[in-house]
């Protein structure tokens, strides 16, 4: 921990607008209709700290639902790249987490550098979850409510104020030319913290952790025919994976605008479409839906865990509340613990 | 529309999707639902869940079929046949609401009679449904109160269409469920708007609300709010429009976001109707096939770039709200219409939308109470007759819109083109998940052309086997009117003697080989029902022909190879 810090909820607009003068501020923001996404704040009094836990997640800022990569014409080509500076505020631990996640996966092996110059020009200002929703379970994932670690700044509502929790040095930077804002905390401030983890906590109304169920999978004891019940159900929208914060398909296509020039674009693909990946001879590699259901789960369920040490869900309950079929990452869980 | 009219009085959803999570019988016959309404067909999962019974009548395995705890498997066009055996069912064994059939309907007696002669064993011989399963399904969905009975495009695209929805009306008075939750007579209206398209009265013979453009009053109410003289009769409905543009009756026509030339049956006779035409106007988002006949093209704007309402299969009117300006120069179809009609001397007067929703409100009882400002929740569902009116789940709770419900004695006919030696199976056409209509947007977005890239044929493993054909061969399909070569794909969802293709597909535009033959009352096509044959394009797949290699020429050769497969063989 860099350093714990307390601010006073009044300071809090000043603290933003400052912050705005040198960066985009985003921010959960209500449209004039009622809908509450993460969008460019011009009026901070119109941020709502209230929305629920299945607004869009942050993963479009530095995953692009359609990103430009390059432009080609008969002269060349021309990488295309987004260096503006972004603050994300009010995102929530399961967000915080997954970005985490994205981080180790575009960040491993094969260095995404779209991915990463969006990502170091981005930084999070995430507000440790005191609401949880009916439909989240990331308590039992270790996704949140608070994090330990894995963070820029966690902000704790403690009533008239937050307790700021500085979790690395792009959070640092943040705070270091308004020292003059922040306090420090004492033990008041510990103690109410404390007890709003405990409340928090104790409103959950799932409890799933993942691993009696990836213990069950890994032993066998799960057959074949679960999974067919299961794709069954699929209604093949792939609204999971695009609502999800972890899932990270895309498809690379090239679009001509004219005849002498054009783009590549990436785009969010989905695994659970029966095309993705589709081979040439038109081999579609997943063509029965029962392949493409158990790859999702087993995706999260096993692979990630391998990979990274981490389930590949952070219970943030989006899945449960898009799934047409009912056939999302808790209720699965639930019916094979 | 027209069936539940002559029954009921008024043509819509009875009842509400939300109810469907608490019905204990879901009757669905001639809907692939969660393939074409996906969010109806997940609250049916739900309903099942909860130990409702399913039960699904199409002659195809679709996905909602596997859920069923009844699949009745009928042979295409046979629909009839089908409900008056349940409905024989249902009088002998005396599960018939006697008390609801004489206080709220009329007609019953000639009804009865004809229903006598459709025993289970009749049924079956004409529909190949077994007899004891047409007996199970009458009593289950007999004897449950909340049972909901849905159809869509499947029954109602017949030469028997309006008849095929008669005999669900009847079936649903004849149990009484109806005027109540959780009950009802659902149609599956397909697009987001087309109940709203038909409220405003975008059909030949009604004004908005259905309001008959024949009743004097009516059509007096109309003038004076408009001022202006208006027909005194019908106008034409679609197929009758393209004859008469053949005939040179018709010389001139506008066409607003259709594709005909490849929605509707036997496009060569469009082509050729489009052709002859002296003026042709068209407004679309994006140049179509039709488009291409146009003398003049008027773009429109999406539904992201414009403001209005949209009203869904359960009279629910939803407000739409622009989400992105109109790009390069397209209007929203109401300022294209607006200013062309100022031009022809007539001002409109129109600002806004709501200004229009205004005036529809007001000559529209049914719409009475619904206003833009009003609609900001999750809308209204008409009849909604006064501001204070807070819209109407469930429709005919005291009596029908026409007072007493109707039965019509319906005598099953066969479909307008028999299968024969010549051409054996039974083509159906209809939509898969991937592709919407003409695919005038899906066709330009990657991603859902890549998941259905080509037309396909569904063929039944044993016809395929006995034919020769292999899976993801090419076949031609061939019939009365014209031919086309798709995809085979052999499975056992299609039962034997009948084959499936979808329509949305320009390269195979499967209705250049359907039936004109027309329902004689609403005038739908018979998209459902054709005779045709089905033919391997390639006739010897499994033989190899040996080809010269040449550099230059390889690619030139296989493919004329492939062009004349008869030639080759003959060599």
């Amino acid at each position: 921990m860099k350093g714990d810090f307390v601010l006073n909820k009044a300071h809090l607009s000043y603290w933003l607008r400052q912050l705005r003068k040198e960066s985009d501020l985003i921010a959960p923001l209500r449209s004039v209709d009622g809908d509450i996404i993460l969008s460019s704040v011009t009026g901070i009094h119109d941020i709502a700290l209230d929305c629920p836990a299945n607004i869009p997640s942050p993963k479009e800022f530095i995953f692009p639902q359609k990103e430009e990569m390059f432009k080609f014409s008969d002269k060349g080509a021309a990488i295309l790249n987004n260096g503006r500076k972004r603050v994300i505020f009010g995102v929530r631990s399961c967000d915080m987490s997954a970005v985490a996640l994205l981080d180790r996966f575009y960040g491993g092996l094969f260095e995404d550098g779209f991915y990463i110059s969006r990502r170091k020009n981005t930084i999070f200002i995430s507000i440790a979850c005191n609401n949880p929703d009916p439909t989240c379970f990331c308590i039992g994932l270790g996704a949140g409510p608070y994090l330990k670690s894995g963070f820029d700044i966690q902000l704790t509502d403690l009533g008239d104020r937050y307790l700021v929790q500085i979790g690395s040095k792009e959070g640092q930077s943040l705070i270091k030319n308004f020292r003059h804002l922040f306090q420090r905390p004492g033990k008041a401030d510990y103690d109410d913290q404390y007890e709003a983890n405990l409340s928090s906590q104790s409103k959950f109304e799932k409890r799933i952790t993942l691993e009696n169920v990836r213990q069950k999978i890994l032993s066998g004891k799960v057959e074949d025919s679960f999974w067919e019940s299961v794709a069954l159900r699929c209604f093949e929208c792939g609204g999971c994976v695009y609502e999800c914060p972890l899932c990270t398909c895309f498809n690379v296509i090239d679009w001509k605008e004219t005849s002498d020039k054009g783009v590549r674009m990436r785009l969010w693909d989905t695994c659970m479409f029966k095309g993705f990946t589709k081979m040439a001879g038109n081999v579609l590699p997943a063509e029965k839906k029962i392949m493409r259901t158990k790859r999702w789960f087993f995706h999260k369920l096993i692979y990630y865990p391998e990979q990274f040490g981490k389930f590949g869900c952070v219970g943030c309950g989006r899945c449960t509340i898009t799934c047409p079929g009912r056939i999302d990452m808790a209720t699965i869980a639930n019916k094979l613990d | 529309m027209a069936g539940l009219a002559s029954a009921f009085g008024s043509g819509a959803m009875t009842n509400s999707i939300e109810e469907i999570d608490n019905a204990r019988v879901l009757f669905v016959i001639g809907s692939n639902t969660t393939e074409q309404h996906p969010m109806i067909g997940m609250h049916m999962l739900d309903a099942v869940d909860k130990g409702a019974t399913l039960i699904v009548a199409d002659p195809r395995q679709t996905q909602i079929a596997k859920f069923a705890r009844i699949h009745l498997r009928q042979k295409s066009g046979t629909d009839v046949a089908l409900l008056n055996g349940i409905m024989n069912v249902v009088i002998n064994e005396g599960l018939v609401d006697i008390g609801f059939v004489k206080r709220r309907t009329e007609k019953f007696d000639e009804f009865e009679k004809i229903v006598m002669g459709y025993s289970p064993e009749v049924a079956e011989k004409i529909t190949g449904v077994p007899a004891n399963e047409i007996k199970r399904v009458a009593r289950i969905y007999a004897t449950e109160k909340r049972s909901m009975l849905f159809y869509s495009m499947g029954i109602t695209q017949h030469v028997t269409g309006v008849d095929n929805v008669r005999s669900c009306a009847n079936l649903v008075m004849l149990t009484a469920h109806i005027g109540q939750p959780m009950t009802g007579l659902n149609p599956l209206r397909g697009q987001n708007n087309v109940q709203g398209a038909c409220d405003m009265g975008a059909l030949p013979e009604v004004y908005s609300g259905y309001q008959r453009v024949s009743d004097a009053k009516a059509r007096r109410k109309f003038e004076n709010a408009w001022g202006r003289k208006l027909p005194v009769g019908p106008g034409l409905t679609l197929t009758e429009m393209f004859d008469s543009a053949l005939k040179g009756k018709i010389r001139a026509m506008y066409i607003m976001g259709e594709n005909p030339v490849i929605s509707d049956p036997g496009a060569v006779h469009v082509k050729e109707a489009l052709k002859k035409l002296d003026f042709l106007v068209v407004q679309d988002i994006f140049m179509s096939d039709t488009a291409e006949f146009a003398d003049v093209v008027l773009p429109a704007v999406s539904f992201a770039e414009k403001d209005g309402t949209f009203t869904n299969t359960e009279r629910r009117v939803q407000k739409l709200r622009k989400a992105i300006r109109p790009m390069y120069g397209a209007m929203p179809d109401w300022k294209i219409i607006t200013g062309i009609s100022g031009k022809m001397g007539y001002d409109m007067g129109y600002r806004a939308t709501h200004e229009i929703m205004e005036e529809a409100a007001l000559l529209t009882p049914a719409y009475g109470g619904i206003l833009h400002h009003r609609l900001d929740d999750f809308g209204l569902q008409w009849p909604c007759p006064d501001i204070n009116h807070n819209g109407t789940p469930f429709l005919h709770r005291k009596k029908f819109t026409k007072g007493l419900g109707t039965f019509n004695p319906i005598d099953f006919v066969p479909p307008a083109e028999p299968v024969d030696d010549e051409y054996p199976f039974i083509l159906t056409t209809g939509r898969i998940y991937f592709r919407y209509h003409t695919a005038t947007m899906c066709g330009r977005t990657s991603t859902l052309k890549r998941e259905e890239p080509e037309c396909f044929i569904e063929i039944n493993r044993k016809d395929a086997g006995k034919l020769e054909i292999k899976n993801h061969s090419k076949v031609r399909v061939l019939s009365r009117r014209g031919e086309i070569v798709v995809n085979a794909l052999v499975t056992d969802k299609t039962p034997e003697g009948i084959v499936f293709i979808p329509f949305h597909f320009r390269e195979a535009a499967v209705n250049l080989i359907t039936n004109t033959a027309v329902d004689p009352v609403a005038k739908i096509p018979e998209f459902k029902v054709c005779a045709v044959r089905v033919v391997p394009l390639m006739p010897n797949p499994g033989s190899r022909q040996t080809v010269p290699y040449d550099k230059k020429n390889d690619i030139k050769i296989l493919l004329d190879l492939y062009e004349e497969p008869e030639a080759e063989h003959e060599g």
